[in-house]
Formats: structure tokens, C-alpha cells, sequence
């Protein structure tokens, strides 16, 4: 019998999901929605790999397999509809797009600013070329 | 409620409260995953994450003291505690980084640790499947990262979460819901006890006070364990419990229970495992051995259509990107 119980693969995988869909439903770039929805996919994946192994059944990796075709479906797919509304918004933020919500739905509105951005760190200059400097005789004595 | 072994109130009549109350460690350590996580998601005025990173490690370690085996250290053990513990800090750093490069980096963590996970449960195949496909995806995902989002240094994408605190306790709400239902359906400890109880029982109230009375001449009313009992040990010697409780047999009684806990003593049914009927220890198919083999058996023979339908599904899906990324003549690179 194996030391580790079904039990704990199993909530493994329900935290793995449970942590993309808070990502799912938190975040506002789509390129982490989009990781998110991947993370909730290795959850189930993990779950169904550990059914597999405790009942000496091989479908539970078959199933898991047709998973990561239809995620690389998906990811193909998300990644293109990222990139059109990018074009369109010039912008990663899912916000910008709430003219969608339904009629009844306020708008979401960032009342907080941001953070100043920290200011660009000081770099060396060098300094303007001035005139050449005069030969010092002691500079020249040691020939 | 079928789905459960009813085992605290056999007439079922469970409200809010005492479901709450007793798995009450089970919600702690979930509230406090919540706390620690709604205070790691990004804000714009968001103090250091000190406190969310201290109680979410907290929940962590609280839950994996919850899971450990009583029974010593095996090497799988070991080996799943650092998996499972690198997956899930990578969800939640991936979940509180502002920057999506610092994100993209966290979401590989999670998945190499899960590939760790499913070569410990003994399939290889599907580890490597992953990491190639996962690779190429990631790689892909740096490049958009980069190209999109990186010219704009820290946008309100990135450093606001939106609905930070319904969405953590929804997440956590239902992660408290699973971890109940797994609790329930594979922990035969509570099971145990009671068979204990009725083991050690000096008199007939004592098991009536584990079991419940027993019912009076021609009334068939079963056992209200019995069920539980024999999803929990299958091929076990269960059933000759039930006629001992309806004679109201105190010794066969108390002698069915004790060869009970003696089966499950010998055949090391271990907290949380249940032996599904009909697949035996030594019964188990060697997974590892003839994976890839196995994998393709099973594929081109049970799951043909299947994979054909995969086939023309990553068609459609390639033919798709490019028509929805490429745009139409007129109006592409707006």
C-alpha cells in the first residue's frame, strides 16, 4: 500500500484549483486570467492521475492527457483573443472592457491611486567635453 | 448526502452550525489560508506582505501537519510534502505577484512541481508530456509578457485585484467544502473509534449509546454503521456484526468488532485509504512498468473517436489563432 493516502493528492488538487479560480476571478491581466484557468486545468490533471493510480486504471491518464490537448487548444486560442483586444485597448486591463456588464451592473471604478512609480535611478553622466586641460610640469619632468 | 458516511448524526437532520462545528479545524485552517491570501492579493496601497505571507505559510504547514501519516517517514512522503508544498506556494505567489513576468515565472514552479507530483504517482509518460507542452507554452507566454506588457511599467492591470475579498472567500469557502467531503468519505477514523468503543464496551448501554438502540423483535432496521463500515473495509468481516446487534449478543458483539479492528490492523488499511473492491494490493496493474505501452492501448483501442476528435479539435483551434490574430484584410494592426 502506498504511504501516501489518496486523500492528500486529492486536496492538493482541490487547493491548485481552488487558487486559479481566486486568480480567475481576481486578477485583471489577461495573460494571468489565462494562467489561472491553467491552474484550476493542473488541479483536475492531478486529481485525475491520482484516481488512476489508486484504482490500477489507466483512464484517468488517458483523461488527463485529452486535458492538456484541449489546454494547448485553449492556449492557442486565448493567446490570439489576447492579442486582438491588446490591439484594440492597447491594454492588458479585463476593466477596460466593462462596457460588456450587464445593464444593471456599476461600473468598476478605481477610486485609489497608484503608487508614484520610484524615480529612475541615477545614472553617471558623463560631463561636457571642456577645453583641454593645461600640461602640468611635473607631468612631464619624469621623461 | 449520499455521498457522505453519515456517521455523527444518523438522523441526518445537520444544520449550519454543528456542520461548522464539527470540522471546525478543517475551517480554521481554511480561514486562515483566506486571511493570508486576501491580504497577499495586489492592492495599490498595500503594506508589506509580511503578515499575509506568515499566515498563509501558517495554513500551509497547519494543513500538511493535518495530513502527515502517524506511522513514519517514507521516502514518497518526503518527496510528495516538497512537491505539493512548492505547488501550492507557487499558486499563491503567482496570485500576489504585481509584476506578470515574476507571475509567469511562478505558474512554471507549479507546474514542475505537479509533474513531480504525477511521476510519484507513477506516470511517467504524462510528467514529460507536460513539461514539453507546458515548456512551449510558457515560452510563448514570456513572449506576449514581454512584448504587451513590459512597455508599460506598472499599469492598474497588474497592481489592483478586482473583488479581492468576495473572490478569496468564495475560493476558500469551497476548498472548506471539498476538503469536507474528502474528510468524510476517505477518513475511517471516526469509524475506528467507535468500533473501539463497542470493543471495549463493559455493557450493552455503552453500545447503545455508539450505535443507537437495537430494534425490537421482526423489526428489520439495519445497522446504522453497517454501511459505512463496508465501503470503508471492503472483504472485511462486516456483516456478521449485524445479526450480534440485533440479538442484542454483547460478547459476539464485542468479539465481530474486535476482528474487525484486527482486519484492519493486518491489512494496514491506513487513515485515508480504502481498498477499492475487486482491486487488491497485489492485484494492481504495474503501472509503471508498461506505461507509454499502456497509454497507447488504451488510446487507440477504448478512446479512438476520442482521439480523432482531439485531432480535428487542435485543427480547428490552430486554424482559429490565426484568423482571430491575424484580423481581417482591412483592419489588422490597428
Amino acid at each position: 500500500m502506498s504511504p501516501v493516502n489518496l486523500e492528500s493528492y486529492l486536496l492538493v488538487g482541490a487547493a491548485l484549483f481552488v487558487l486559479g479560480m481566486v486568480g480567475f476571478l481576481t486578477r485583471r491581466n489577461m495573460i494571468l486570467i489565462f494562467l489561472s484557468a491553467e491552474m484550476m486545468l493542473q488541479g483536475v490533471a492531478l486529481n485525475l492521475v491520482a484516481f488512476a493510480r489508486y484504482h490500477g486504471d489507466l483512464g484517468g491518464q488517458v483523461l488527463t492527457l485529452f486535458i492538456v490537448t484541449v489546454a494547448a487548444c485553449e492556449a492557442a486560442v486565448a493567446l490570439a483573443l489576447i492579442l486582438m483586444l491588446y490591439r484594440r485597448r492597447k491594454s492588458l486591463d479585463v476593466s477596460l472592457w466593462q462596457e460588456l456588464r450587464e445593464p444593471n451592473l456599476e461600473p468598476v471604478v478605481d477610486d485609489e491611486p497608484l503608487p508614484a512609480p520610484p524615480p529612475p535611478p541615477e545614472l553617471p553622466h558623463l560631463p561636457v567635453a571642456g577645453p583641454k586641460p593645461e600640461e602640468q610640469p611635473h607631468e612631464t619632468s619624469h621623461v | 448526502m449520499a455521498l457522505f458516511l453519515d456517521l455523527t448524526d444518523p438522523t441526518r437532520g445537520e444544520t449550519l452550525l454543528t456542520f461548522v462545528r464539527a470540522h471546525w479545524p478543517i475551517w480554521a485552517i481554511v480561514g486562515l489560508g483566506f486571511v493570508g491570501l486576501y491580504t497577499l492579493l495586489p492592492a495599490p496601497r498595500r503594506s508589506a506582505p509580511i503578515w499575509g505571507g506568515l499566515l498563509t505559510a501558517a495554513a500551509i504547514l497547519l494543513a500538511g501537519v493535518w495530513l502527515m501519516p502517524r506511522d513514519g517517514a517514507w521516502p514518497e512522503s518526503v518527496l510528495f510534502y516538497a512537491f505539493s508544498l512548492l505547488a501550492v506556494a507557487g499558486g499563491i505567489l503567482m496570485l500576489s505577484q504585481k509584476n506578470p513576468v515574476h507571475a509567469a515565472l511562478a505558474f512554471a514552479l507549479v507546474v514542475l512541481s505537479t509533474c513531480g507530483l504525477f511521476l510519484l504517482l507513477a506516470a511517467p509518460f504524462l510528467m514529460a508530456a507536460t513539461i514539453i507542452i507546458y515548456a512551449g507554452a510558457i515560452v510563448v507566454t514570456f513572449l506576449f509578457v514581454i512584448m504587451l506588457a513590459q512597455q508599460a511599467g506598472l499599469t492598474s492591470a497588474d497592481a489592483r485585484a478586482r473583488e479581492p475579498f468576495l473572490a478569496s472567500l468564495t475560493g476558500f469557502v469551497l476548498l472548506g467544502t471539498l476538503w469536507i467531503v474528502i474528510d468524510r468519505t476517505y477518513n475511517v477514523a471516526p469509524l475506528l473509534r467507535q468500533l473501539d468503543q463497542v470493543a471495549q464496551a463493559a455493557s450493552w448501554g455503552e453500545v447503545e449509546q455508539v450505535w443507537g438502540t437495537a430494534p425490537a423483535k421482526g423489526n428489520d432496521k439495519t445497522l446504522p454503521a453497517l454501511e459505512p463500515l463496508r465501503r470503508a473495509f471492503p472483504g472485511g468481516p462486516v456483516d456478521v456484526l449485524e445479526p450480534a446487534w440485533s440479538r442484542k449478543d454483547l460478547p459476539a458483539l464485542k468479539r465481530s468488532a474486535q476482528a474487525l479492528l484486527d482486519y484492519h490492523q493486518e491489512h494496514g488499511h491506513r487513515r485515508g485509504t480504502i481498498a477499492v473492491p475487486g482491486h487488491d494490493a497485489a492485484k494492481r496493474p504495474e503501472l509503471p512498468a508498461e506505461n507509454v505501452a499502456g497509454l497507447g492501448r488504451s488510446l487507440f483501442t477504448h478512446h479512438l473517436v476520442a482521439v480523432e476528435l482531439a485531432g480535428v479539435l487542435l485543427l480547428v483551434a490552430t486554424i482559429g489563432a490565426i484568423v482571430i490574430a491575424a484580423g481581417r484584410r482591412g483592419e489588422g494592426l490597428r
